[in-house]
């Protein structure tokens, strides 16, 4: 089944002479469960494509299927309540709160939804699982990136959404740490049945995915390389 | 460098508007209010020219240096002048031939054409009088003689007779008691008026001619209503004003303010230097803002190689582009609105009206004297304060140019690395987790970053409550100074009424007989008809309870006082001070209103009759201090007055035999600040006007008790509304004109012309309030847009999280009530710890008010603090709206 559904997607920025074309006849099928790899040059609109699966951009032309709901017919409000729902987003930059510590940056959108009925044991959960448990007071200023980004997943998994969108989670790390966040993404995907969008430069870390969409010039140019998790998926570089 | 500071304001349009503006609107409002004041002091001094005389020194000669005198006319080319240290411009002669001291006091003057031109004393209708047996006089002095003929007729003076050749032009001064009629010939005392050029030091002037003349201090007369703008006097060097202060037990803060405003013009350049601080204060923190947003620039600029003192170069071309452009354009803005404005404010810094008791003309005078009513006196005349402007100009030029190089010097605090990044706020705050006790984790957020550089959070919160204070502080000193100058009105200058009625006469058995102020009591058109009882007496005080020793020792000294009372405070020479006391009876209504100036005691005419008990005057140092000799309600004190009214002058001195006078001790019910009728005859003359303080009053029917006194010394009374007050002035007039040194005085216009700068100045203090509110407005907006707009990211993550934007929206606002609740905090801690205790300690010690009771209305208060919470909540929604119609994605990215 597909949970995440691009139709002719077309994005542009600007006007007249100054106007880019980011995508460009974007037909793409994400089936639930995946994990996909989005791979190209800078500028090729692997991001853009990213933005407009997580509802924080819209095409300029297309239509986008999430979870079988066409996501620019939502209201502004029903948009962000299904996002915070549905979708999980990990940054580059991690995009952390640094005023708030780890905690309570882990439970800020499950308060969106629930207010102060957050549940306390899948936060611990999820901390332990992340191995961050011991740094819940800790400030972002106060942590390494490898440990900012744990925390950057913990809490895009802490609505239990369905998809998880990831752009660069691994661009400001090394190459150990890559290799942990990595196994932690694949880890909760497959624990919590997650569907798995990456953004990434890195062609190795592509290779460990179940499929690698390669985008350039805003168009995809391969979309066959699809891995199977069970021969394999697990190896990564 | 010029060219790049150019392109950067070329990019950061809004940010160069908001320099601009703030340049422009402070700009405006310095010069602006540096012009009024000046305008009024420039009025003041055409007013006291126009009331008090067009000269500077008098100088009372005898006969015997006439002919020296007479040099002066030879000294005509300015080189000669100018030789001798000073440069007289006009000169005028008046000789003193004769005098009458029955039924008024009169002087005969003989005058030559520049007195009257000087004095405005001319002929406007008949001739100079020439013969012997000719006079010329003012409708005041004729009306007050009880002449009713014309020119031409004859008028009986001093048992000799004269014909009226001419009627000069009225005094407008506080001399308008002092009768003079103008003669054609006669010698005697020559007193020699003397206006020198006024773009010098007068004082230095003054000395020179003294030394060129050997002209002795005490022959001299000072025109101070005139000269105290002029430098007139030579003031103390401000060392000197501090070593008194720190070195003499008599010297204290309050010394050196008075003594700087009395010398130094304090209130007016004190002013410009707060509004020159205020006006640095805003465009600071704006291009602050404006600079804060392109650190990361200038940090790459260096990393390329650009010095620091090449971008600090920058930033101040930047800041003296936009100065040179707003400055100019603000001052011609300020000036030409408060211009159209100033025909309607031209009295708001006037220190001196043509009203007050001193002014008052008669019914008569009035009438004759239209050309130059009282109305016509204050047509006030703009002029820009090309020294302020200027001032400013330098001050800010300079300052800016500080503020560049020390907004560069202040980025040395983060490496270039840290501020290229953006920002450098490293968080390490308390380790609570603010999601299990349920708090709202994105007010928890807004919170802290609002205190996440405590030094701008503290920055926003004084600018939010600095509108707030100054709108206080205005309304604050407007309360006060109406009701002062309602006070004053009513006590100093004695305009409590529109119509009085005295006795002008140094003779206790002179009086208004009660019948008479039965009269204007029973008149349809009068209403609250005041009549007073009058007697002098003398007040027994303990040596030892004289605290002000010194207080009476510049009285004592006056001359008329010495010969006519033996002294004002006189050592008995058994252990006490006889001290020179009006003694006064009022009737309820003065009672009543009497309540206002209540220091301590309480004032109720049952008790006072029943324990004949008096109400005494307190005396104020220069101060603002009260003291009435230690004395306090309750206390006893021992008062003496003569036993006849028609006792004989020496009887004043109160040195006679024990049986001339009435003696009696009276318990002190209250204690006040101020008397509310005030005699002119015994104490409160040749310039003591204030020594009407010292007072005691009773009640009428107490004086009569007490000293069988039945008749009366003053009426007051004032029309009722809507009445004809020219009808009215007839009726008074004729009731009273057959006693004897009976002076009636109309002060309606007086009064009017006083209420009506009154009402300007409230006007203008508001409208000031105002404008400093909307430029205090505006730099909240650019503050609080910025606090928000610089956590854009931040919103852009959490509206990533999954927030809606209703939330959002009251996210935001709760940063924007929470911001406001922050600065009512500020607003009533500094307002009330601070502003309100200086200036109190301003209104009591150095302006003097009379009360201080006066505070801010509840309403007043509270809708300066809802304001500060709106205009907060609304100045954040401004960006907030802007956040949310953005890009999500993009925020992030930022």
């Amino acid at each position: 089944m597909n949970i995440l559904e691009f139709s002719h997607i077309e994005k542009t920025y600007g006007t007249k002479e100054n106007q880019v074309r980011a995508l460009c006849d974007i037909n793409l099928r994400i089936k639930e469960g995946e994990f996909a790899a989005i791979v190209g040059t800078s500028g090729s609109g692997k991001s853009t494509l990213l933005n407009l699966a997580g509802g924080l951009d819209t095409p300029t032309k297309g239509k986008i299927l999430v979870k079988g709901r066409e996501i620019d017919s939502l209201t502004r409000k029903e948009l962000t309540i299904f996002r915070r729902r549905n979708i999980g987003f990990v940054f580059q930059n991690y995009s952390l709160m640094p005023v708030l510590n780890v905690y309570d940056n882990v439970a800020l959108p499950v308060t969106f939804d629930r207010g102060r009925h957050v549940s306390h044991k899948y936060i611990e959960e999820l901390l332990r699982e992340l191995g961050i448990w011991e740094k819940r007071k800790k400030y972002p200023g106060e942590l390494s990136g490898g440990q900012q980004q744990r925390v950057a997943i913990a809490r895009a998994l802490a609505n239990r959404p369905a998809i998880l969108l990831a752009d660069e989670p691994t661009g400001n790390l090394d190459s150990a740490t890559t290799v942990e966040v990595i196994g932690l993404l694949k880890a909760s995907c497959r624990k919590y049945s997650q569907t798995i969008l990456m953004v990434t430069h890195n062609e190795a870390i592509a290779q460990t995915c179940d499929r690698i969409i390669r985008i350039e010039d805003g168009r995809i140019a391969d979309r066959n390389l699809v891995r199977n998790r069970e021969k394999g998926g697990d190896g990564i570089c | 460098m010029l060219k790049l500071a150019y392109q950067y304001m070329r990019h950061y349009k809004s940010q160069t508007f908001a320099i601009f503006a703030s340049i422009f609107l402070t700009a405006a409002l310095m010069s602006g209010i540096g012009s009024l004041m000046h305008s009024s002091r420039k009025n003041d001094v055409e007013n006291s020219r126009r009331i008090y005389g067009d000269w500077h020194y008098c100088v009372e000669t005898g006969e015997t240096a006439e002919t020296e005198m007479f040099t002066i006319s030879g000294m005509e080319t300015s080189d000669k002048r100018k030789a001798a240290g000073f440069r007289l411009e006009q000169y005028a002669r008046a000789q003193v031939v004769g005098g009458l001291s029955e039924p008024y006091q009169i002087q005969f003057l003989h005058v030559d054409e520049s007195y009257r031109r000087m004095l405005h004393r001319e002929i406007t209708e008949g001739r100079e009088p020439s013969g012997e047996n000719e006079i010329a006089a003012d409708n005041y002095t004729l009306a007050n003689v009880g002449f009713e003929g014309g020119i031409g007729d004859t008028l009986e003076l001093g048992g000799k007779s004269y014909a009226l050749t001419g009627i000069v032009k009225s005094k407008w001064s506080s001399g308008a008691d002092e009768m003079e009629v103008f003669v054609g010939e006669g010698t005697g005392r020559t007193k020699w008026y003397l206006r020198f050029d006024e773009n010098e030091k007068l004082y230095k002037q003054m000395e020179a001619f003294q030394e060129q003349y050997r002209i002795p201090g005490d022959a001299v007369e000072t025109n101070d209503s005139l000269t105290m703008y002029l430098g007139g006097e030579r003031p103390d060097s401000i060392a000197d004003i501090i070593k008194f202060a720190l070195t003499d037990e008599r010297g204290n803060f309050t010394y050196i303010i008075l003594k700087l405003q009395s010398e130094y013009n304090l209130a007016f350049h004190g002013m410009i230097a707060l509004l020159g601080v205020f006006s640095l204060f805003v465009v600071y923190s704006v291009f602050n803002i404006s600079v804060s947003k392109r650190k990361a620039e200038y940090a790459v600029l260096q990393t390329l190689g650009i010095s620091e003192r090449a971008i600090g170069g920058t930033l101040v071309m930047e800041l003296w582009q936009l100065f040179l452009a707003g400055y100019p354009l603000g001052c011609l803005f300020g000036n030409g609105i408060l211009k159209l404005c100033y025909q309607w404010l031209g009295g708001v810094f006037a220190d001196k009206t043509t009203g007050g008791g001193k002014a008052a003309v008669s019914v008569t005078d009035r009438i004759a004297t239209q050309g130059t009513s009282m109305q016509d006196a204050g047509n006030p005349v703009f002029q820009v304060s090309w020294g302020v402007i200027l001032t400013g100009f330098i001050f800010l030029f300079l300052a800016l140019a500080a503020a560049g190089f020390l907004t560069v010097r202040a980025m040395r605090r983060h490496t270039l690395r840290e501020t290229m990044g953006g920002d450098v706020s490293f968080y390490k705050g308390r380790r609570k987790i603010y999601s299990r006790r349920g708090a709202n984790l994105a007010n928890v957020a807004v919170r802290k970053f609002m205190f996440l550089n405590k030094r701008r959070a503290i920055g926003i919160i004084l600018s939010l409550s600095v509108g707030g204070c100054i709108f206080l502080c205005t309304t604050y000193m407007a309360e006060n100074l109406k009701v002062h100058a309602e006070m004053s009105l009513k006590s100093d200058d004695g305009l409590g009424s529109e119509y009085r009625i005295s006795v002008r006469s140094d003779c206790l058995a002179d009086v208004i007989p009660k019948s008479v102020v039965d009269e204007v009591k029973k008149m349809p058109e009068v209403s609250r008809t005041y009549a007073s009882k009058y007697i002098f007496g003398e007040l027994s005080v303990d040596k030892k309870r004289m605290e002000w020793v010194d207080y009476f020792d510049e009285q004592n000294k006056d001359s008329y006082f010495a010969m006519h009372y033996g002294g004002i405070c006189v050592d008995k020479g058994d252990g006490t001070y006889g001290i020179k006391y009006n003694v006064y009876g009022y009737d309820r209504g003065m009672l009543e209103e009497l309540r206002d100036f209540l220091l301590e005691g309480e004032i109720r005419e049952g008790e006072m009759k029943k324990g004949n008990k008096v109400i005494a005057v307190a005396n104020v140092d220069g101060q603002g201090n009260y003291n009435f000799y230690g004395y306090h309600p309750g206390d006893s004190i021992t008062v003496r007055v003569p036993r006849e009214r028609n006792c004989p002058p020496e009887a004043l001195r109160f040195d006679g035999e024990r049986s001339d006078y009435v003696e009696k001790e009276f318990e002190i019910a209250a204690i006040v600040s101020r008397p509310l009728a005030k005699e002119d005859n015994f104490l409160c003359i040749n310039g003591w006007e204030d020594a009407g303080i010292q007072s005691l009053i009773m009640t009428n029917q107490q004086m009569e008790d007490n000293y069988g006194i039945e008749d009366y010394s003053i009426i007051n009374a004032s029309p009722v509304h809507g009445a004809d007050t020219q009808r009215i002035s007839g009726q008074i007039l004729k009731a009273v004109k057959d006693i004897p040194k009976t002076v009636f005085r109309d002060y309606a216009a007086a009064i009017e012309t006083q209420k009506n700068y009154l009402r300007q100045q409230q006007l203008f203090f508001t409208g000031i309030a105002a404008i400093l509110l909307v430029i205090s407005l505006f730099h909240i907006m650019n503050s609080m847009n910025y606090s928000i707009l610089a956590r854009r990211r931040e919103y852009g993550i959490i509206r990533a999280m999954g927030i809606t934007d209703a939330g959002f929206y009251r996210m935001i606002l709760w940063t924007g009530i929470l911001y406001g609740l922050l600065a009512d905090m500020a607003l009533f801690l500094i307002y009330h710890l601070v502003l309100r205790r200086a200036m109190d300690y301003y209104m009591t010690h150095v302006v003097q008010f009379l009360h201080l009771t006066s505070g801010i209305p509840g309403g007043v208060f509270a809708a300066v603090l809802v304001m500060n919470v709106v205009i907060s909540a609304a100045a954040v929604m401004v960006p907030a709206r802007k956040i949310a119609a953005g890009d999500i994605a993009a925020e992030i990215a930022e």
